[in-house]
Formats: C-alpha cells, sequence, structure tokens
C-alpha cells in the first residue's frame, strides 16, 4: 500500500492539511493575521478584501483576514469531521448489512425497496432539513457547544444514509453467500457468524474500504452544499440585532462557512469562495487517490501486465538465437 | 401490485422523515418528543387537505401567495431544467461511450482513469467557474454568452442545464464503459465477431441493447446525485424553481410539498423503466 504512488500523494495531501492545521494552531494561535490595508510608496493601495499576492498567496477577506490562515486553521475541523462522518456511518451500515444479508434474508427485498425509497429525497435537502433546528443559532443563543453540535452533526449525517450503505452491503453479501466455498463451510458445520467473520468479510474488505472512501468524500460534497445553505459545521452564528446585523456566520474557520459566507463575493472577489471550494476538490480528489491506490495494491494485474511487457532475458535471447539464424540463411542462400 | 406496495412505502417515508426536525431539537435537550412528533404529522397531513387553502410565503414579493396553482411553475421549471440535463447527459455520455470502446485496450484504460478523477470535482466548482467564465468573457468581449442569474421572473436556460449535465455527463460515461467492457467479455460477442461483423455494428447494434438495461439499473445513484444538484444549481443561479421555493418554506408542508413535486415524475419515470427493461429481459428468456 505505501508503494503506491497513487495512495502516498493522496495520503500526503491530508497529512499535510492536518497536521499543518494543529502546527499553525500551535505557532501562530487561532486568530489569522488581520491586514486592512497594503501601502506602497507611503499610500494605501489597496484595502480589505486584498486579492492574492505574493505576501498573501489566496488574499485576505473583507475584514482583512488572511484567507489562507483560515484555511489552515480550518481544515481539521471539516477533515476530521468528515472522515468522522464516514467512519461512523460504516459502523453502523457494515454491521446491520451484514445482519439483513445473512439472518434476515426474507426480509432483504421489502426492506431494500423501503431504503430505495430514499434515492428520490435529495441528500443535501433532507441534510439541510434535519439539520436546521440543531445548527441554527435560536434567538437566544445556542444553548449547546461547539464540541456538542460537531458531534450532533456527524451523527445525523452519518445516519441519514446508513440505510442505503447497508442495503448495499446486504445484497453484495447475499450474491457471495451463495458461492461453493461458503456452501462448503455450511456444510462443514460454519455458523452464520463464522461465515461471516471468515469468509464474508474478507472478500468484502476491499469493497469496503472503497465504500468508506466515497462516503467520506460525499461528505465533503454536502458539507460544501450546507455551507451555501448557511449551515455550517458546529453551528450558525446569526446576528439578530434589526439594525447592524452581521451576516450569518461560521463558528470556527471550517472550510462549509468559509465558501457559504462568501459565495456572494463571487463576481467582486473571487478569491474568497473559489479557494474554500479549490481545498474541498483537493482534499477529495485525495481521497480519490488514495482509494486508487489501496486498490491498485491488492490486486496488482495492472502491475504485473506492465511487468510481463518489460523485456523478458529469455525472450530477447531467443530472439537473438533466431535472427542469427536467419542471417546465416540468408548468407548461405545465394551460395546455392 | 407490488409497484403500489413500494409507491405507499415511499410515500409514507417521506411523511415521516418531514417532521424529523421536531424529534432532533427534542434529543438536544434530552426528551423524546413522540407526541410532539406525532402531532406535527396529524396537523401537516391536516393541512395538507383541501389542497386549495395552502398558502405559502414568496419571499420574492414578500407576502403569502395560495399554493396551487402558482407552484406548477415552479414545479415545471425545475422539470424542464433536470430533464433536460438528464436528456443531455445521457445521449452525450453513450455516444462518447460507443466512440471510446472503438478504441484501443490502452486508451480505454487511460479515458478511465482520468474519469475516475474527473468525478471527484465538485458541483460547486463547476458553477462557479462557469459563471466566472461568463462574466470574463463578457467584460472582454461585451457578448453575453447566457445570463448568470435569473432575476424576477426570468427564465434562463442552456447555462444551468449545461452546469447540471456535466458532473452525470461523467459519471453516467465511467458506468457505461464499464457496463460495456464487461459485455464485451460475452460470447455472443466473440461469436459476432467470427462471423466477421464489423466492431461499430457489434457495438451499436448487439451490445448496446444488452449494455443500456444495466447501465439503467445503476443509474439510480447518478440520479440521486442530480437531484442534489438542481438544489445547489438554483440556490447558485438564483432560479425561480421548485428547491428555492422550498429553500424559503423550511417547514414540514413546504419539505412535503417541494419532495413530493418531483418525487411523483422520478418514480414514474423509474417505474416505467424498470417495467419496461425486466419485460424485455422476460421476453428474451421465454424465447
Amino acid at each position: 500500500m505505501w508503494k503506491q504512488p497513487y495512495f502516498v500523494i493522496g495520503f500526503s495531501i491530508i497529512a499535510f492539511f492536518l497536521i499543518g492545521s494543529f502546527v499553525y494552531e500551535w505557532i501562530w494561535g487561532n486568530i489569522p493575521r488581520q491586514v486592512y490595508y497594503i501601502m506602497e510608496g507611503g499610500r494605501a493601495v489597496e484595502g480589505a478584501p486584498i486579492s492574492p499576492n505574493w505576501q498573501f498567496p489566496l488574499g485576505s477577506d473583507q475584514y482583512g483576514y488572511d484567507m489562507l490562515g483560515k484555511l489552515m486553521l480550518g481544515a481539521k475541523y471539516t477533515i476530521l469531521a468528515a472522515l468522522a462522518v464516514g467512519a461512523l456511518r460504516m459502523l453502523i451500515a457494515v454491521p446491520l448489512g451484514y445482519i439483513l444479508g445473512t439472518y434476515l434474508d426474507k426480509h432483504r427485498k421489502w426492506i431494500s425497496s423501503l431504503a430505495d425509497s430514499m434515492h428520490y429525497i435529495p441528500l443535501t435537502l433532507f441534510a439541510a432539513f434535519v439539520l436546521t433546528p440543531v445548527l441554527w443559532m435560536p434567538q437566544e443563543g445556542f444553548t449547546t457547544t461547539i464540541w456538542e453540535r460537531i458531534g450532533v452533526q456527524v451523527v445525523i449525517m452519518a445516519l441519514l444514509t446508513v440505510p442505503i450503505v447497508a442495503i448495499l452491503i446486504a445484497n453484495e453479501a447475499a450474491l457471495l453467500r451463495d458461492k461453493e466455498y461458503i456452501l462448503a463451510a455450511k456444510t462443514l458445520g460454519a455458523g452464520r457468524f463464522r461465515i461471516i467473520r471468515k469468509h464474508l468479510y474478507p472478500q468484502m474488505r476491499e469493497k469496503i474500504a472503497v465504500l468508506y472512501g466515497q462516503q467520506v468524500m460525499e461528505t465533503f460534497i454536502v458539507f460544501a452544499h450546507l455551507g451555501l445553505l448557511n449551515l455550517f459545521l458546529g453551528g450558525t452564528k446569526i446576528s439578530y440585532d434589526p439594525m447592524f446585523g452581521d451576516p450569518p456566520m461560521s463558528i470556527s474557520y471550517e472550510w462549509a462557512g468559509l465558501f457559504g459566507s462568501t459565495f456572494r463575493y463571487l463576481q467582486g472577489a473571487p478569491w474568497l469562495p473559489l479557494a474554500p471550494v479549490l481545498f474541498i476538490a483537493l482534499t477529495i480528489f485525495a481521497v480519490s487517490l488514495m482509494m486508487e491506490g489501496y486498490l491498485r495494491s491488492k490486486n496488482p494485474t495492472a502491475k504485473k501486465r506492465r511487468k510481463a511487457a518489460v523485456k523478458d532475458p529469455v525472450v530477447e535471447w531467443n530472439r537473438e538465437q533466431l535472427r542469427e539464424a536467419m542471417v546465416k540463411l540468408k548468407e548461405r542462400s545465394p551460395e546455392k | 401490485m407490488k409497484l403500489i406496495l413500494k409507491f405507499f412505502t415511499a410515500i409514507a417515508g417521506i411523511i415521516l422523515a418531514s417532521s424529523l426536525p421536531l424529534l432532533i431539537t427534542g434529543w438536544l435537550v434530552g426528551e423524546w418528543r413522540w407526541r410532539a412528533y406525532f402531532d406535527s404529522i396529524s396537523s401537516t397531513l391536516q393541512e395538507l387537505w383541501p389542497l386549495g387553502d395552502i398558502a405559502f410565503f414568496n419571499n420574492r414579493i414578500q407576502q403569502p401567495v395560495p399554493l396551487f396553482p402558482n407552484i406548477f411553475e415552479y414545479i415545471v421549471y425545475s422539470l424542464e431544467i433536470l430533464f433536460l440535463a438528464l436528456v443531455a447527459a445521457v445521449t452525450v455520455s453513450l455516444i462518447l461511450t460507443v466512440i471510446t470502446m472503438l478504441l484501443s485496450e490502452k486508451a480505454r484504460e487511460r479515458v478511465k482513469m482520468a474519469l475516475y478523477f474527473l468525478e471527484s470535482i465538485p458541483d460547486l466548482l463547476i458553477i462557479m467557474l462557469a459563471q466566472l467564465t461568463v462574466v470574463l468573457v463578457y467584460k472582454q468581449t461585451g457578448f453575453l454568452i447566457s445570463k448568470i442569474a435569473a432575476i424576477g421572473d426570468d427564465r434562463i436556460y442552456w447555462l444551468p442545464v449545461l452546469c447540471l449535465a456535466i458532473l452525470p455527463t461523467i459519471q453516467l460515461y465511467r458506468l457505461a464503459m464499464l457496463t460495456f467492457q464487461e459485455e464485451e467479455r460475452q460470447m455472443y460477442v466473440d461469436l459476432a465477431r467470427a462471423l466477421g461483423f464489423s466492431k461499430v455494428y457489434i457495438i451499436l447494434v448487439h451490445m448496446f441493447r444488452n449494455a443500456i438495461i444495466s447501465v439503467f439499473f445503476q443509474s439510480k445513484k447518478t440520479m440521486w446525485f442530480l437531484l442534489s444538484n438542481l438544489f445547489v444549481l438554483e440556490l447558485m443561479f438564483n432560479l425561480p424553481g421548485i428547491m428555492l421555493f422550498l429553500s424559503d418554506n423550511m417547514y414540514p408542508l413546504g419539505f412535503l410539498v417541494a419532495v413530493f413535486s418531483f418525487f411523483l415524475p422520478m418514480f414514474f419515470l423509474y417505474s416505467f423503466g424498470e417495467w419496461y427493461f425486466v419485460r424485455r429481459l422476460r421476453g428474451k428468456e421465454a424465447v
């Protein structure tokens, strides 16, 4: 796995964001640097939001905070939450799927048609609808702490698509269960639990890993969509001041919030919403790189084919022999 | 019969989901508010009848308006965009698949790899880049390719459809590629080749109609994804569609009405497709 370049590249991108995020906070504290205007030759040339330049690679926001700093500070919330959502979803869905696929196989059909109806409700919409009471700040302020809210959000988002993932796994397990070797194991007296643990799970390990990657990618997208609806990871701070109300703000610097609160500035200051979305895209890309690398390390057919194409010394030697024989033949023929 | 049962379970599921936020508010303070939950469901259902009396809040004119027949404008517009994008995605991806299938094995693997990574682009990025490009072109040349936001009752079509269609095209393209390659290993393809049919003929006539069934059954996930994208698209382009209506009316009744409005057409489309393809499959087995 660690020899696959795809996996290593993907892993280092994510590791860079995560470690960078913690290191940034450790060195510079959890408030990014703030600059109101840039001076050049004694006069101000540009006020906040500052467009990207050498000093601020991603520019600064409308209050003069450094975008790169904000993104780095926010990386840990977004990435860890997405990983947690995927992990929790798999932790619930995998055992459930196995139970459905083996113990409750008679009921699998109608349960799967029930779960199937979820395909008609857009995920983002459902998530937004269900999460609004958790994340939208009520008039009198939040009664929960930020970590509680993040926890509740992760749990709810994980639960939302558990039925679909569980049915996927159940169908897969039911397919595998009809194979001969499982039948043989059954005949030898293996119980259902043993079959799951020793036969079904090892067979499906790769599929489950890929499914996990897909869940994480999906979660990133849903986070971004929720950001568009002003529902940010860990809650949305709303100012109920009727006169000088601030726009809805994210409490942490997580990426969905950075995108959601700035996408109205797309034309005026395109780097504000583009930078977080690009970071999200990069992370999703990193996850898909890791998945591809993992798969390649598990079934190295692609590698083998390339190795076969590499010149084999024996073949080479044979060819050499053939060529010599041909040359000899040719030399001999004019004499005849 | 089975279909009707499925239809009703789906409807029941949506109704149960419509009051879920109440339960979650209860969990936050550590209580089980089953009573409030079921009360909310029953009151929502009562409000639903008579249909003519439902009113909703229109953010554009800042006052409540009766739901019917105003809602049809929203629904029709959303469905128009959705189905235009769907048709575009299906057509383009199938054409591209057939063309790619004619290439060599190595080129196909490369295309598949590229598609795999292209799939990871978020839809938001595509929409934002499209909007920025339009403005940039307009600033440079003075030529407006398309409006980037709808104002009032404006209808814009082709840019949103394009943005919506790109990702499903990529997904369907990859899906179709995998299915066609699977199909290529079947015996009848070898037979047809041995009989001397050309590659194009085999792909278009023989493989196509078998592979398309499998692509259809696997495309549900893409449709699901398309619905989420439609939601974001309407917000970003400020389109007067059903999703924008919903985001103004985030309460159980609004949720119910909005979800039903695209659940019904989608459900019938898929049920019809399933019925049609299953019948064809059965017919083939009988022969």
